[in-house]
């Protein structure tokens, strides 16, 4: 090959790479643009917003770290974070522990048609909208009205008054969103079950392995990235749960039931007051990022990796 | 730097612009002045809040000003906000968003907080090209209206920015089959004590196993009625200072927490469908203002409802919240949207209004006297126009939805009986003096 044709071919060979470059970003532009604009667009929008004082309606005024300084301040802001992380941390506890259950249960079932009936049953409830859910349950609760509350009577059973006791309401709502998203984590443990090896399972069981010592031993440390996956997606999603308590309790009875969404949420949107209601997103997206990284680094010491 | 992270960091300073920009585009502004527009054409936003059924009506009534005003293009939002504070929020999203809006129809509840923030026209100019218009309306409606719009809803430097419309008070409508099953006798008058009532209810639940009432925490339907007919209220009668936690309101709170603990309101805590209990005989009265009316004729009741007042301790009383109007200082189309307001104003707007099934009590009296109110409607539903005489306007202080949060929770509290009236009220007395010192 001569020198003339190598150099005639660089500038050919770079423009064939610029146009694959420009190729790839044209195919991955929509994503970009809709990065840009749903996520950080609103990100570098919400830091900006922490640094100022605005009612959506009157000029906006900077006011430094103030906001920051309001967030050590806040007498609410504790009592609030307390019913997040309580409630994120019952929601990681109980979907982890009953989807899995209900993963081995239905995995293990001999008939495939009740397999199937149940994977569909168990994941409908996940297909309902919040909006229906929550008033489904209002209904459901009622202490005077509500079939649970009727059906206990008839046992002789006086309930607590769910929803308007201090006391329960949290736990309400925790089981309510149980019953509703428990079906996604069911199915992430079920497809994580059917990625368990059957030829280890059967080199278990022709060891005279017993179904504890085989669910200890090998399913659980061949689910723990499962297990992790769905522990992640389920605080990030608990931490900022929002529709049910909005339309079922507003945060109340006595702010039991408050969480921090909901608080940005009165903060931003009823008391007015932007800057402040950003300073709490910041603050929200902050230990979500912290938490998710000490899992991350926890992940070492019990996910099986292989 | 690499050549990609420059072009990201290129694209994150972009947005940081654009949103520094977006700070500095607020509704507020110096606004006012400006081209005004043609009285007779121009497109006008008007955003209201309305719920579906309410849109119907809201949208009939638009199509009769088109019929008028064919060039005057008129773009309608009903927001169905469910409550005002919602509401207010909703509005103040959009124009923050830089939507523009030339008229708002704002109720008490959101009035002071709109005409505090400068962001509406002084009518006075327009009042005054139109005086004879205006002078009409003032003389058909209550004078307490009219008062209560300049007492509570002028801007800051006392200006004319609401032109009040229609309002609400609160009565009870009575299922007069309950009544007549149990043998009680529907007050003729209209007016019963808290005293009557409970032994109404009494009988109503021996006879028929009907509730008496709902026990719900409703600023304006459950808080308020109990508390003005027992001379209290949650604030003073400026609203510069709450009162929630008065010896009238506790006796107030502890009263409606004893329909609870007697059986005759249901426990609250869950979804009490009053309408339907209404319809099967489960239940003896309905409360609120005209809305109720639009339910009562689904139901095919209207001849088997009675509008009473609300059941009184000391004095008739009722909360009342009124409609208005204002124009906005950026809208670019003013005369347009006076146009609109002047026919809101007018006689034929009322009628057609209460005919076609509006939720409001109509602001003229010769309209809220006629047929056009009072027909396909309970017998006594001319109460709701009268309780105008007694009723106090609803305290709307500006932080609004944050005081009717710590009323509210405060109420539902007693009333669930989960704590202690006079404990609870001064804890939410509390919160509400530091919303009011802020």
């Amino acid at each position: 090959m001569s020198d003339d044709t190598i150099v005639a071919r660089r500038p050919e060979a770079l423009l064939q790479r610029r146009r694959a470059e420009a190729a790839g970003w044209l195919f991955v532009s929509p994503a970009v643009l809709l990065f840009l604009i749903f996520v950080a667009g609103p990100f570098v929008f919400a830091i900006v917003l922490a640094f100022l004082k605005w009612d959506l309606l009157t000029q906006p005024e900077f006011v430094g770290l103030a906001n920051f300084e309001q967030l050590f301040s806040d007498p609410e802001l504790p009592q609030v974070l307390w019913n997040t992380f309580v409630f994120a941390f019952a929601s990681i506890v109980t979907h982890l522990v009953f989807g899995l259950l209900l993963a081995l249960g239905v995995n293990n079932l001999i008939s495939r048609s009740i397999g199937y009936f149940a994977r569909v049953a168990i994941f409908f409830p996940f297909l309902i909208s919040w909006a229906a859910v929550s008033l489904l349950w209002k209904y459901v609760l009622d202490p005077t009205f509500g079939y649970v509350g009727q059906y206990a009577a008839m046992f002789g059973i006086e309930l607590p008054n769910f929803l308007a006791d201090p006391a329960w309401a949290l736990p309400a709502i925790i089981f309510i969103d149980l019953w509703h998203t428990l079906g996604f984590t069911f199915i992430i443990m079920l497809a994580g079950l059917q990625t368990v090896p059957s030829e280890l399972l059967e080199a278990a069981r022709t060891d005279g392995a017993t179904a504890w010592q085989i669910f200890w031993n090998v399913t659980l440390p061949l689910m723990s990235p499962t297990l992790f996956f769905a522990t992640i997606i389920t605080f990030i999603g608990a931490f900022q749960i929002f529709d049910p308590i909005q339309i079922i309790t507003k945060g109340g009875p006595q702010g039991s039931t408050t969480t921090i969404i909901m608080y940005l949420y009165e903060k931003g949107f009823q008391a007015f007051d932007m800057g402040y209601a950003a300073a709490v997103a910041l603050l929200v997206f902050v230990i979500i990022m912290g938490v998710t990284l000490l899992q991350f680094i926890g992940r070492r010491r019990w996910v099986h990796e292989s | 730097m690499h050549k990609r992270m420059k072009g990201l960091a290129k694209a994150a300073a972009g947005v940081a612009a654009a949103a520094l920009l977006m700070t500095g585009c607020t509704p507020g502004g110096d606004g006012g002045g400006g081209a005004t527009g043609s009285p007779d054409s121009g497109e006008l936003s008007f955003v209201y809040m309305g719920d579906a059924d309410q849109q119907k009506a809201f949208n009939a009534l638009f199509a009769e000003f088109n019929k008028e005003y064919p060039d005057i293009k008129l773009k309608a939002v009903g927001i169905p906000s469910g409550n005002w504070a919602t509401f207010s929020t909703t509005v103040a999203t959009r124009l923050a968003g830089g939507q523009k809006i030339d008229i708002i129809q704002v109720a008490t509840e959101g009035q002071r907080l709109f005409a505090s923030k400068g962001i509406l026209e002084d009518l006075a100019p327009y009042i005054e090209q139109d005086q004879d218009v205006v002078d009409d309306y003032w003389a058909d409606i209550n004078p307490n209206l009219q008062k209560f719009n300049e007492e509570f809803a002028s801007g800051p430097d006392g200006e004319t920015v609401f032109i009040p419309g229609g309002f609400n008070t609160m009565a009870m409508y009575l299922n007069k089959p309950v009544f007549e099953k149990a043998g009680v006798a529907i007050p003729e008058d209209g007016n019963w004590t808290w005293d009557e009532f409970v032994a109404a209810g009494k009988q109503i639940k021996e006879k028929t196993g009907a509730y008496l009432t709902g026990a719900g925490s409703g600023y304006f339907v459950d808080v308020m009625p109990w508390l003005t007919t027992n001379g209290a209220s949650t604030f003073n009668a400026d609203w510069s200072e709450p009162t929630y936690n008065s010896d009238a309101a506790v006796e107030s709170a502890e009263f409606a927490r004893s329909l609870v603990e007697m059986g005759l309101a249901p426990k609250p805590g869950g979804q009490f469908d009053g309408n339907t209990a209404f319809k099967q005989g489960k239940l003896a009265t309905l409360n609120g203002g005209r809305w109720p009316v639009l339910g009562i004729r689904d139901m095919e009741m209207v001849d088997q409802t009675v509008v009473v007042n609300w059941p009184t301790q000391t004095e008739n009383g009722s909360p009342v919240g009124w409609d208005a109007w204002n124009i906005t200082k950026n809208s670019e189309n003013k005369q347009a949207a006076w146009t609109f307001i002047k026919f809101l104003m007018s006689q034929e707007a009322g009628e057609y209004f209460a005919q076609i099934g509006g939720t409001i009590v109509p602001a003229r009296e010769s309209v809220a006297n006629s047929a056009a109110f009072t027909d396909n409607a309970p017998e006594g539903t001319v109460r709701l126009s009268e309780a105008m005489s007694f009723a106090t306007p609803i305290p709307s202080i500006d932080q609004g939805a944050e005081a009717q949060k710590a009323i509210e929770e405060a109420w539902a509290t007693i009333v669930a009986g989960q704590g202690e009236a006079q404990k609870t009220l001064d804890a939410a007395q509390a919160e509400l003096e530091s919303l009011v010192g802020e």
